[in-house]
């Protein structure tokens, strides 16, 4: 053991501690979040969404006890019905039987209104806006809107009644979905995706996209935080946070393809040859007939009522 | 395809390379025999890693060749669907990176995958899962997805996901690395037991704490890909001058009671100097 008096190699700045705030005690000004840190807050937004919905798909309600596969089906008819309905009636008289399901389902009917209709009226509602004025769908004027060029504008009673069975039947569409994948875990969503005869590859190659999607979110919020933790000044430079991004999206396709090489690897590790196997589910339980004899009810009951109003 | 005279791993000098320029092996010859625990030691980047796939069957020598159970493993003999079968059951690799290993979207469909893909049935394999998962203390994270999971509960499972396979021959990848010192110990003990069980154990390590524990015989590699030694691991352990020149020991300058000196670095000196300490501060704890 030799006795020596400084580390070696070490350059002399590194031993000296340096200041980091202002020496007149001054205090800055506080920043805007940029670009990069709304948008990689949002993706982070998506991985507590995905353990939230895991944790609404394991409590124990309604759908939640069924089969997956007869919740795959009956949704799958449910929305055929939903999208043949030509009256608005059958499809307003199904939306209170979707809230009770949901609420037998343990899915808070509040959270579960507000997720289908913050969306609805945005991405529905301006599509179908034209469609309601008599340019588009002649008709009888009933919300006058003024005169262009001589003449009358408005929005028409064919028109709004067109527009509003569109609308009730994409809201219900999407509660229909909503309701199935909150109570479903993906996985196993995934697995019943072959009772639709969606081929086994298929599903594998989507099931792995799912699972590497959030390790690769995982990746890209540690280089940001890696940044960020390294930014000592403002950084609400634009350009700056593009050739981030260009970087950070670089530096990923790298990743993911020495990701995707060693993933292969594994799989013909554990005697993969391109043909995938999968675990077959269990048998259906009288429970499972019932729910599924229910929901075929259900479209049989809506299409031969909406027949009926003619 | 099974020889008794015949060594498991026979890899006689074996040169591979990265895009035919980075040189990864360099004349490797190895022999491994049926139920010996074999530990490839050696510092970042001299080929541990490139030795595991090869001995899987998953890379191919550039030159030299590679034989296994008696029999030449090459791409043209595992495109033989028999051969495969019986090659891909009888060798399982835990990978160093737990999440390229653990790619289903559940703990059970991981698990599942091996014993599916040679040819069990579903009820066997699902047999299979919950024995190991059981085994393995880790039953209830069946239906988990990989991203709930913490980093040992993913070796956890990566093991789990070869095991349920019952391969002959296991490779680990730096088996300890990442992992905390209670699921280290745990994951030693594993080995042990199942090396005890006729399992051949393969490992690539640069710890060498609890190498005398664990192996039966040392690989080291030095750092120009080529084979420094090969003995058992107390002469290896022994041998300073070889431990330097690979990279798995190195001078090593710190300070204890204000004094900075210079020594070779294991994690033994540092055991001993707590140990040491620790006495010191019961004395004091006690004059007080």
């Amino acid at each position: 053991m030799t006795t020596v008096e400084v580390a070696p190699r070490t350059p002399e700045w590194l031993l000296r501690s340096e200041v980091g705030l202002c020496p007149c005690g001054c205090i800055g000004k506080r920043s805007n979040t940029g670009f990069v840190a709304k948008t990689l807050e949002s993706a982070t937004g998506l991985l507590h969404e995905a353990v939230f919905a895991e944790d609404v798909a394991h409590r124990p309600g309604m759908l939640q006890r069924t089969d997956v596969r007869v919740k795959l089906v009956v949704t799958f008819a449910l929305l055929i019905s939903v999208s043949l309905v030509r009256h608005m009636v059958a499809l307003i008289a199904m939306y209170p039987i979707v809230l009770v399901i949901a609420a037998l389902s343990k899915v808070s009917v509040s959270f579960f209104i507000k997720r289908v209709w913050l969306f609805v009226p945005i991405f529905t509602g301006i599509v179908v806006l034209p469609a309601t004025l008599n340019v588009i769908t002649a008709g009888r004027i009933v919300v006058p809107l003024g005169t262009w060029f001589g003449h009358r504008i408005g929005l028409t009673e064919q028109g709004l009644s067109s527009g509003g069975l569109i609308v009730a039947r994409v809201a219900l569409s999407i509660s229909l979905v909503v309701l199935l994948t909150l109570t479903t875990p993906w996985n196993r969503l995934l697995a019943a995706l072959r009772t639709l005869f969606v081929p086994k590859m298929f599903i594998l190659v989507l099931g792995m996209a799912y699972r590497y999607l959030f390790h690769l979110l995982g990746s890209v919020s540690d280089m940001y935080t890696a940044r960020k933790a390294r930014t000592v000044n403002r950084d609400n430079n634009t350009r700056r946070g593009r050739a981030f991004v260009a970087s950070t999206a670089g530096a990923l396709f790298g990743k993911s393809h020495a990701l995707s090489e060693e993933v292969h690897q594994a799989m013909v590790s554990r005697g993969f040859t391109g043909n995938p196997r999968a675990l077959r589910s269990s048998s259906l339980r009288r429970y499972d007939i019932g729910v599924g004899a229910a929901g075929f009810l259900l479209v049989a009951i809506t299409l031969v009522g909406d027949h009926a109003f003619g | 395809m099974h020889s008794d005279s015949a060594p498991l791993f026979a890899v006689h000098d074996v040169c591979y390379s990265y895009l035919g320029r980075f040189c990864a092996l360099d004349g490797v010859t190895l022999r491994i025999e049926h139920g010996e625990r074999v530990a490839l030691l050696g510092a970042n980047g001299c080929g541990k890693s490139t030795l595991l796939k090869l001995l899987d069957g998953l890379i191919f020598a550039d030159q030299g060749s590679f034989c296994a159970f008696g029999e030449p493993v090459t791409e043209a003999t595992l495109e033989d669907e028999q051969f495969n079968n019986g090659f891909r059951s009888r060798v399982g690799f835990v990978f160093q990176n737990s999440d390229a290993q653990v790619f289903s979207p559940s703990v059970r469909e991981e698990v599942a995958f091996g014993p599916l893909n040679i040819g069990m049935s579903t009820e066997e394999a699902n047999e299979r899962v919950d024995d190991t998962l059981r085994m393995l203390e880790i039953l209830d994270l069946a239906d988990r997805a990989p991203y709930q999971l913490s980093g040992g509960q993913k070796k956890r499972v990566a093991i789990a996901s070869v095991l349920a396979m019952n391969p002959d021959v296991l490779l680990f990848d730096e088996p300890t690395a990442a992992l905390d010192p209670r699921t280290q110990q745990w994951l030693i003990e594993l080995i042990i037991e199942l090396n005890r069980s006729g399992k051949t154990i393969v490992l690539a390590t640069h710890e060498l704490d609890t190498l005398a524990n664990l192996v039966d015989r040392c690989v080291v590699f030095a750092e120009d890909h080529t084979i420094a030694a090969i003995d058992i691991p107390e002469r290896i352990l022994d041998d300073r001058a070889l431990l330097r020149a690979t990279n798995l020991i190195h001078e090593h300058a710190h300070s204890h009671g204000g004094e900075f000196h210079e020594h070779e670095h294991d994690r033994t000196h540092h055991d001993a100097l707590q140990h040491g300490i620790g006495r010191e501060m019961r004395a004091l704890m006690g004059e007080h």
